[in-house]
């Protein structure tokens, strides 16, 4: 039970077994269960009535939730640390298109939020 | 949190299901027992995403049934103690409100919401500032922090969250 009374996320102090295991982002958690939904909506009829209402309020809250459209992108973001915007678009392009409200200025803010990351590291 | 996390379980299995099939039938039992759980411990299992194997089954004397010990990959909801997340509210009353995280209820207190932040009853009941800045109602997103969790039987309920993280979603990057 001590195990138990100490867990502060704040300290990052969350057991052994959640520290070895992997945490997901919202965004990539909407990525699983959706692939999820659809192997079932596949397989029968009528998938609302196959998951269980856990699986259900998950997905509606990582969607709501979900800060990025495409954790693939981020990840390139993340491993090439572009540090211009010329750069960012070059190598993701995805990041100016349709549908995204990113202008330059939005994604050289995002640019500096991310060289603040590593400093901090 | 989210987590992506190996767990092990025993199957029970009837000898009816022994075949062709065996493997098909230990998944969807696996699935069936154990999607939409919770334990104290593991928190909420929201989807199994694999198997990572199924070992010797060893006979139950006297019954038949085999028992296959099953190691399987899952994405589970747990909420920590201190941590930070954001919820939408789902009920507001005199005591405080209801939010709800993904599975997982949230009471707040009115002792835990900020003092300024005074409830107003109606058809649309809230808690407002004095300035009519911020608004907390139903179907709004907050921000907040988890001081405590409770568990039953088959739900996390988290209980009391401290008071300065409540706040709007615009607000959200103020933290």
């Amino acid at each position: 039970m001590s195990g138990e009374e100490e867990e502060n996320a704040a300290e990052l102090k969350i057991g052994d077994e959640f520290l070895k295991a992997k945490c997901l982002m919202n965004c990539e958690v909407a990525l699983i269960l959706e692939h999820k939904y659809e192997q079932l909506q596949q397989t029968s009829d009528d998938p609302m009535n196959q998951v269980s209402q856990v699986f259900e309020k998950s997905l509606q809250y990582v969607k709501r939730f979900s800060r990025y459209k495409n954790p693939d992108a981020l990840c390139v973001l993340g491993n090439l640390c572009p540090e211009t915007v010329e750069e960012a678009i070059a190598m993701v392009p995805s990041i100016r298109s349709k549908g995204r409200a990113h202008d330059d200025e939005a994604i050289e803010k995002m640019l500096n939020d991310l060289s603040l990351i590593k400093k901090f590291e | 949190m989210f987590f992506h996390i190996v767990l092990e379980r025993n199957i029970q299995l009837h000898p009816r299901h022994f075949g062709r099939n065996l493997r098909d039938n230990i998944v969807s039992k696996l699935m069936k027992g154990v999607e939409g759980t919770c334990s104290g411990r593991h928190g909420f299992v929201v989807a199994i995403t694999g198997i990572e194997n199924i070992g010797k089954g060893l006979i139950r004397d006297g019954t038949g049934f085999v028992t296959f010990p099953v190691k399987y990959q899952c994405v589970v909801f747990r909420p920590f103690k201190g941590e930070i997340l954001e919820a939408v509210v789902s009920m507001v009353n005199k005591m405080g409100f209801f939010a709800e995280a993904g599975p997982v209820q949230i009471f707040v207190s009115n002792h835990l919401i900020p003092d300024d932040m005074e409830f107003q009853s109606g058809d649309m009941p809230n808690y407002t500032t004095s300035d009519g800045s911020v608004k907390i109602q139903k179907d709004s997103e907050v921000r907040l922090k988890i001081i405590g969790t409770r568990v039953d039987a088959t739900e996390i309920v988290c209980l009391f969250i401290s008071c300065q993280e409540v706040s709007f979603f615009l607000l959200r990057f103020s933290l």
